[in-house]
């Protein structure tokens, strides 16, 4: 099961650092396309909450400079276009590289033993898929008669030429197609990288969890996917050929028509899924982390792959629950409604094992573990506001407003991205052979933590009462003009936020040029990505290591007094 | 005073329009608005929201104790095992026949009392209220067609004839009169896009979807002015999709249609056809 296809390290600047098929440059170069726009995105939703806040006041800075025509304010269809644009690029091009792209890339051969992907030049063309795919998606804001501003469910028949008729939306749609695409070159590479490149030794109990919830997340791309490929093209079909798929007759001049719900199948058969492709590698590198800086055993290692397993199974069966007004009948709502509540049985074995791995450790509380354990605390409150939305009874009225939208931010949103933090934070003295700064970090981390937790919280009481989402201006109706203080301090919380940013960019590019070189294993781990040189070279292992224990053999007390930890590569004494 | 001289300056940048304007709104903004504010939807108006309410506060009570509990578990290790010299972690890879007990029990446990427990009430809530969607042909149910459209809601009642796509069928836009504690009952369709129409104050929302009917009903139990929204996003003017909802006591209800009715039949206008939009009402 080793890799010997060796080829040589390329020497010219183009093949060394543009188009390489080095997974550690790839995992690079993923990451820095996510981190820019995660920060194109979260400056949309600084706008998004600059408009809630005060409605029709220019947006100051650069307003002027993004709405020339009326002055800096933004205006209703552009408010629209920012919430679908800050959805689809948050998702598809901000934690879908960084998590997926860099971290697995970066990860996966590292944690298992390989000298590369087992296809590395997929693996480019995923990256460069994206984007391509970005690009569209990018430019999709400047076309003639207006960019998407359908959501980033793009509904029909709002997204058919019915209700938009800018060419943006098509692109829109194109868009998500080739990201889509690259991630199932990526998923295709992720599965079989790890089927057939781990190293002598490393069976499926050894694993770190990290490579557990990247390999879960690909078969979760591999499958569902394909379903939002098809979406989309069934919606360029009807929007650029004239076909109606997704348009009744009723509200055509002739023809035979179609059904809108149909999309809505087809996209939440692919969104459910979606929630836990994002989330499931930020599981794998909370259970990993927790283990790794509490200095104990991941705790029930068997029962937490088995629980991400069954999640990734279930997630399949409960996509209905997005659908609870849509019109499903009472049989099929009451299914979804109850295979929903199942789900979270395997996520209370996750909180179990965490919380358990935590208990009596020895705990080093560095940056990468307070984003690991924040995970815990943001995921929870996202994970337990679900009841309120799995449950039809409550749904009815909650369903559309802020109460959702702090909801899949805290599971979804804040989870993934403090998932993301965490990795970001532990595996940057590997990547680039610095160390970032700790105080910084820990910075970042409380202006972070803080006003996340208050501006996601703050829409549960919005959206209980009553506040819908994807308004321009919750204040010309009478009845929500009394929520509006609510809007106003969760923008305040929400810049402050944005403004902690700063702080993790600062960092990065500082200690990225400028930080402390790094040791080989500044975290004292065993696991065998910490078993290379910094940096590392460029076939990764002189030689293929053989793995003898499993990756969170922490204070065991075979190892004597004097440490408590051991490299994956050693046996255990006696 | 000179001291103040000199930091002046360095404010004028609250003057500019682009910071100062905006800044200063959004203060006074928010002290405006602390005088008339709400935390909640308000008082609930139809019997479904009474339900609505029981269910939320019991699962608001359940994950309450469960967040408390996850927050407790993190906080006792980060202030008690702490890294220290001498210390160490407790080996424990939790294999043991009697950790795997443990987990599935609590996880079962958790499981009845967070999920099953809510979702045996929510069935009970369901099977009586809303799926019990009222009988069309009783003639206590108060029927409604709506047809929405960007960016307007069309109400047709069927007139005191009782009978719609008839002359004196009550036509209106962004209002609706309904009878109080009497089922009111929707047949919905859109002309374009997906709506939803969304009453907050009876807790109640249907998606409004072209090409399809759908329906849902509620019991209005408070006589007063509501609100009708938009829940959907359906274009730029989705916001402003709002109307008015009447609930009227049987007296004045009955007063009131008979009215409108009449002056529905008189203004009726046969080739009119873009206001015969009504169908017929199926089970
Ligand atoms: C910096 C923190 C963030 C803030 C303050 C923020 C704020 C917002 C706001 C105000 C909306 C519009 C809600 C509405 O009107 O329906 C929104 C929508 C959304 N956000 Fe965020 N967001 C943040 C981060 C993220 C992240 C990291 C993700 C990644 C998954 C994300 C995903 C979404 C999605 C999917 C939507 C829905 C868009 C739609 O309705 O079509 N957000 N966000
Ligand atoms: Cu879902
Ligand atoms: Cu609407």
């Amino acid at each position: 099961m080793t890799s010997d296809h060796i080829h040589p390290e390329p020497t010219t600047f183009l093949k060394k650092h543009v188009f390489s098929v080095d997974h550690k440059v790839i995992a690079k170069q993923f990451l820095w396309f996510g981190l820019v726009w995660l920060g194109i995105g979260g400056i949309m939703a600084m706008m998004l909450r600059w408009q809630l806040a005060n409605p029709g006041v220019p947006v100051p800075l650069f307003g002027k400079l993004l709405f020339p025509r009326t002055s800096g304010v933004i205006d209703p269809a552009s408010y629209n276009t920012l919430f679908t644009m800050h959805g689809t690029i948050m998702i598809f091009l901000g934690l879908t590289p960084a998590m997926i792209g860099a971290l697995g890339n970066w990860s996966i051969p590292l944690m298992i033993g390989a000298r590369d992907m087992i296809f590395p030049t997929l693996n480019m063309l995923s990256f460069w898929t994206m984007v391509m795919g970005g690009a569209v998606g990018f430019y999709s804001l400047f076309v003639p008669l207006g960019a998407t501003e359908a959501g980033w469910t793009g509904y029909p028949t709002l997204s058919t030429t019915v209700g938009a008729v800018g060419q943006g939306e098509t692109l829109w749609a194109i868009a998500v197609f080739l990201i889509g695409a690259s991630s199932i070159m990526g998923g295709i590479n992720y599965i079989t990288t790890v089927i057939r490149l781990r190293c002598p030794g490393m069976h499926w109990m050894r694993l770190p969890l990290t490579v557990w919830g990247l390999f879960l997340t690909s078969i979760l791309n591999v499958l569902f996917i394909p379903v939002i490929g098809s979406a989309m093209i069934i919606l360029v079909l009807d929007r650029v050929f004239g076909t109606t798929f997704y348009v009744p007759a009723s509200i055509m001049s002739g023809g035979t028509g179609g059904d809108p719900i149909l999309y809505q199948h087809l996209f939440w058969i692919f969104g459910h899924p979606e929630v836990y492709i994002l989330i499931l590698p930020a599981w794998g590198v909370v259970c990993d982390l927790l283990s790794f800086f509490a200095r104990k055993p991941a705790f029930g290692y068997r029962a937490s792959v088995g629980a991400m397993v069954a999640v990734t199974v279930l997630s399949a069966v409960v996509y209905g629950h997005h659908m609870f007004t849509t019109g499903l009948s009472a049989m099929l709502g009451e299914s979804f409604m109850l295979l929903t509540m199942i789900i979270s049985v395997p996520a209370e074995v996750l909180f179990f094992n965490w919380l358990h791995t935590l208990w009596k450790g020895n705990l080093r509380l560095t940056t990468p573990m307070l984003f690991a354990m924040s995970v815990i605390f943001v995921f929870g409150l996202g994970g337990l506001t679900g009841i309120y939305l799995a449950t039809i009874g409550t749904d009815i009225f909650l369903h559309d407003t802020y109460f959702v939208v702090g909801h899949f931010h805290l599971t979804m949103a804040a989870s993934a991205l403090f998932g993301t933090f965490a990795a970001v934070y532990f595996w940057f003295p590997k990547m680039f052979g610095r160390m970032m700064s700790e105080r910084l970090g820990k910075l970042h981390f409380w202006l972070s933590f803080v006003p996340l937790v208050i501006v996601f919280c703050i829409m549960f009481i919005s959206g209980y009462a009553g506040m819908p989402r994807r308004y321009y201006d919750h204040t010309s109706t009478e009845y929500l003009r009394p929520l509006q203080h609510l809007n106003v301090a969760t923008s305040v919380a929400a810049f402050l936020l944005g403004a902690a940013q700063l702080i993790f960019v600062y960092n990065f590019i500082k200690s990225r040029w400028w930080g402390e070189p790094a040791p080989q294993n500044p975290w004292e781990v065993g696991t065998l990505d910490w078993t290379t040189e910094t940096p590392v070279p460029h076939y990764n292992f002189k030689t293929i290591p053989v793995v003898q224990c499993g990756p969170h053999e922490f204070s065991n007390p075979v190892l004597g007094p004097d440490t408590d930890w051991i490299y994956q590569t050693e046996k255990l004494p006696g | 005073m000179s001291m103040l001289k000199a930091i002046l300056p360095s404010l004028a940048f609250l003057r500019s329009r682009w910071l100062g304007c905006p800044l200063a709104l959004m203060l006074t903004s928010t002290w405006a608005l602390a005088q008339d504010k709400r935390w909640g939807p308000g008082e609930a108006a139809s019997d479904y929201g009474y339900r609505f309410h029981d269910l939320f506060w019991l699962i608001t009570i359940l994950v309450s104790v469960a967040f408390a509990l996850v927050v407790l578990l993190l906080a006792i290790p980060v202030l008690r095992d702490r890294e220290r010299p001498g210390h160490r972690a407790s080996f424990d890879h939790g294999k043991s026949l009697h950790d795997k007990r443990l987990t599935a029990v609590i996880s079962i446990v958790t499981f009845i009392i967070l999920d099953a427990w809510v979702l045996v009430i929510a069935m009970q809530d369901l099977r009586e209220a809303y799926w019990a969607i009222p009988d069309a042909e009783d003639p206590q149910t108060y029927r409604v067609e709506v047809l929405a459209q960007q960016w307007a809601w069309n109400f047709r009642a069927p007139g005191v004839d009782g009978e719609f796509g008839t002359a004196d069928d009550i036509i209106t836009i962004n209002e609706l009169v309904v009878p109080k504690d009497r089922p009111v009952s929707f047949n919905m369709t859109s002309k374009d896009v997906i709506h939803a129409l969304f009453l907050p104050e009876m807790r109640m929302k249907r998606d409004v979807n072209p090409g399809s009917i759908n329906k849902t009903w509620f019991r209005p139990i408070t006589a007063g002015d509501f609100t009708i929204l938009c829940a959907e996003l359906c274009g730029f003017a989705h916001y402003q999709m709002s109307g008015k909802l009447r609930v009227l006591e049987q007296g004045l209800f009955n007063e009131w249609e008979a009215e409108a009715s009449k002056l529905a039949s008189t203004a009726f206008d046969a080739d009119d056809t873009e206001a015969q939009w009504a169908w017929d009402w199926e089970e």
